[in-house]
């Protein structure tokens, strides 16, 4: 997925000094433009659509009281998203949660439009991405998911991330790394089993 | 190109960060090496089989409560304590005032026989006269920069110092005509920034508040002023909130009223409906206060919160 929230950059300036005022509708907007993007980070990050939506809600709180310190030198997508890795972190840090993947856990809401067989196959794949997910470590899946899902360049992860342009490629090549080793694994399991 | 930048260029290629030269590279060196294309293919599985992320589908019931969590905080932002200067309050301070006044005339006469008997009022300042340099003539429209405060001292003289030719710095107090006169002319005049307007709003506002004092009508008049015509909503709030805190009188009411049916910005109008509500339940009903908030909580067209706002304002007051 690319982000095409970039191009908006002037307006989402513009929404967060309507904030700044006072006005609701500012922060009712970047809620509409960005809590899809945002929900899914989290979704990725930490592996629970419950909590994720938590962590998204807390995002846009984050963003109205601290709507005065944004100091415009990154662009308000990357304000937003470098908020929601760190509410990520502390979550993470908060419940103690091993890197466990909870599969069980609240299913996405199902599309209607597609077939039971379509939709348990979807849920194969997302569950099969979970898991590759889940062996990279959380610098590298913070890293990998911004650029490989979000389309962010690397100079835009890093100042997400708050590190430099060669640590976002160490860190993406090396979750490379290990998801190609996880993948080749799995289809030798697939093939045993077959 | 190396076999062990292999990672590298493929990642750089599947993120479409590599440019041309890199790519040639690459393909040169996969064409020539079957270890690394078979590893590239490897890269290539993994790459696909993380699939493609569309953004996640907001339920109706998270978008409901998430909209309304963002409501609530808006207007957690924007909450102020409101202190309403109760007529007794100040009355009874008076009246502690001419007691204390009265004590100590008895005393004096009684230790210094030769002591007038009364004192010509003309006689007494009720300021002393502010200490440091004298006071700017205002009338010239002096250009006062790096204005600074201090806090009052134990006596409630505040320190405003600034630059003209040198650094100047006056002490005194903000109900003192003078020095009042200067505090609005920063104000409406002097501030070139909004912080430095905000600043001098805030000190005096905070001043006001802490010493209960009736606020001087030059303080008035740049406050009122700012709230109807400043371009900046942050100040012309901080104008709200401070005139919110001094006594009502037909000059802040009219300030309000005009502010809440022209004010550009909901923020403003919200501050505005609180005082003239305030106001309202402190003395009778102000038919104009009333017939406007009912306005406004009636307007289709007006923000939710000023509506709402306006609509429980009417409620609490005892028409």
């Amino acid at each position: 997925m690319v982000l095409t929230i970039a191009a908006g950059l002037t307006d989402d300036r513009a929404l967060l000094d309507r904030i700044r005022e006072g006005d609701t509708s500012g922060a009712a907007e970047l809620f509409e433009r960005y809590a899809p993007a945002i929900l899914r980070f989290a979704d990725r990050l930490l592996a629970d659509r419950a909590v994720a939506e938590e962590v998204t809600q807390e995002v846009f709180l984050k963003l109205i009281s601290r709507a005065h310190q944004y100091d415009g030198r990154a662009g308000v997508s990357s304000w937003l998203f470098a908020i929601a890795a760190n509410a990520c972190r502390d979550r993470r840090r908060r419940d103690r949660r091993a890197p466990v993947i909870p599969l069980d856990g609240l299913p996405d809401p199902p599309d209607r439009t597609e077939g039971a067989e379509r939709g348990l196959l979807d849920r194969e794949r997302k569950d099969a991405v979970r898991r590759a997910l889940n062996a990279l470590s959380e610098e590298q899946r913070e890293a990998l998911v911004l650029a490989r899902y979000h389309g962010m360049p690397y100079s835009e992860v890093a100042q997400v991330l708050g590190i430099s342009v060669g640590a976002v490629k160490t860190r993406i090549f090396r979750a490379v790394e290990t998801l190609k080793s996880h993948f080749s694994e799995g289809e030798r399991a697939w093939n045993a089993v077959n | 190109m190396e076999c062990r930048e292999l990672t590298a260029r493929v990642v750089d290629r599947l993120l479409g960060q590599a440019d041309e030269p890199s790519l040639l590279a690459l393909a040169e060196h996969l064409a020539g090496c079957a270890a690394c294309a078979g590893e590239a293919e490897g890269i290539e599985r993994a790459w696909e089989g993380l699939g493609s992320d569309p953004d996640a589908r907001l339920t109706g019931a998270f978008r409901a409560r998430s909209l309304q969590l963002i409501e609530e905080e808006m207007l957690r932002q924007r909450i102020r304590t409101f202190r309403p200067r109760g007529p007794l309050r100040s009355l009874l301070r008076y009246a502690a005032a001419v007691v204390i006044a009265a004590g100590l005339g008895y005393l004096v006469r009684g230790v210094s026989p030769e002591a007038p008997a009364a004192i010509a009022p003309e006689a007494v300042s009720a300021f002393p006269p502010p200490a440091g340099p004298a006071l700017p003539d205002l009338a010239a429209s002096p250009r006062l920069s790096n204005v600074t405060f201090t806090p009052p001292d134990g006596q409630g003289r505040i320190g405003i110092a600034y630059d003209t030719t040198a650094r100047q710095t006056v002490l005194g107090r903000p109900e003192d005509p003078a020095v009042a006169r200067l505090l609005g002319y920063i104000v409406s005049h002097n501030a070139e920034t909004a912080g430095e307007k905000s600043r001098a709003i805030e000190l005096v506002s905070n001043h006001y508040r802490a010493a209960d004092a009736a606020a001087s009508p030059d303080i008035v008049r740049a406050l009122t002023a700012t709230l109807r015509d400043d371009p900046n909503p942050g100040v012309r709030r901080k104008a709200a909130d401070a005139l919110a805190g001094f006594r009502t009188t037909i000059e802040i009411r009219a300030a309000f009223l005009e502010a809440l049916r022209k004010d550009r910005n909901p923020g403003v109008r919200l501050a505005a409906v609180e005082a003239l509500a305030a106001a309202a339940r402190e003395g009778p009903p102000d038919t104009e206060t009333i017939e406007s908030l009912r306005e406004k909580a009636f307007d289709p067209r007006e923000n939710g919160f000023v509506r709402a706002k306006a609509a429980s304002a009417l409620k609490a007051i005892d028409l």
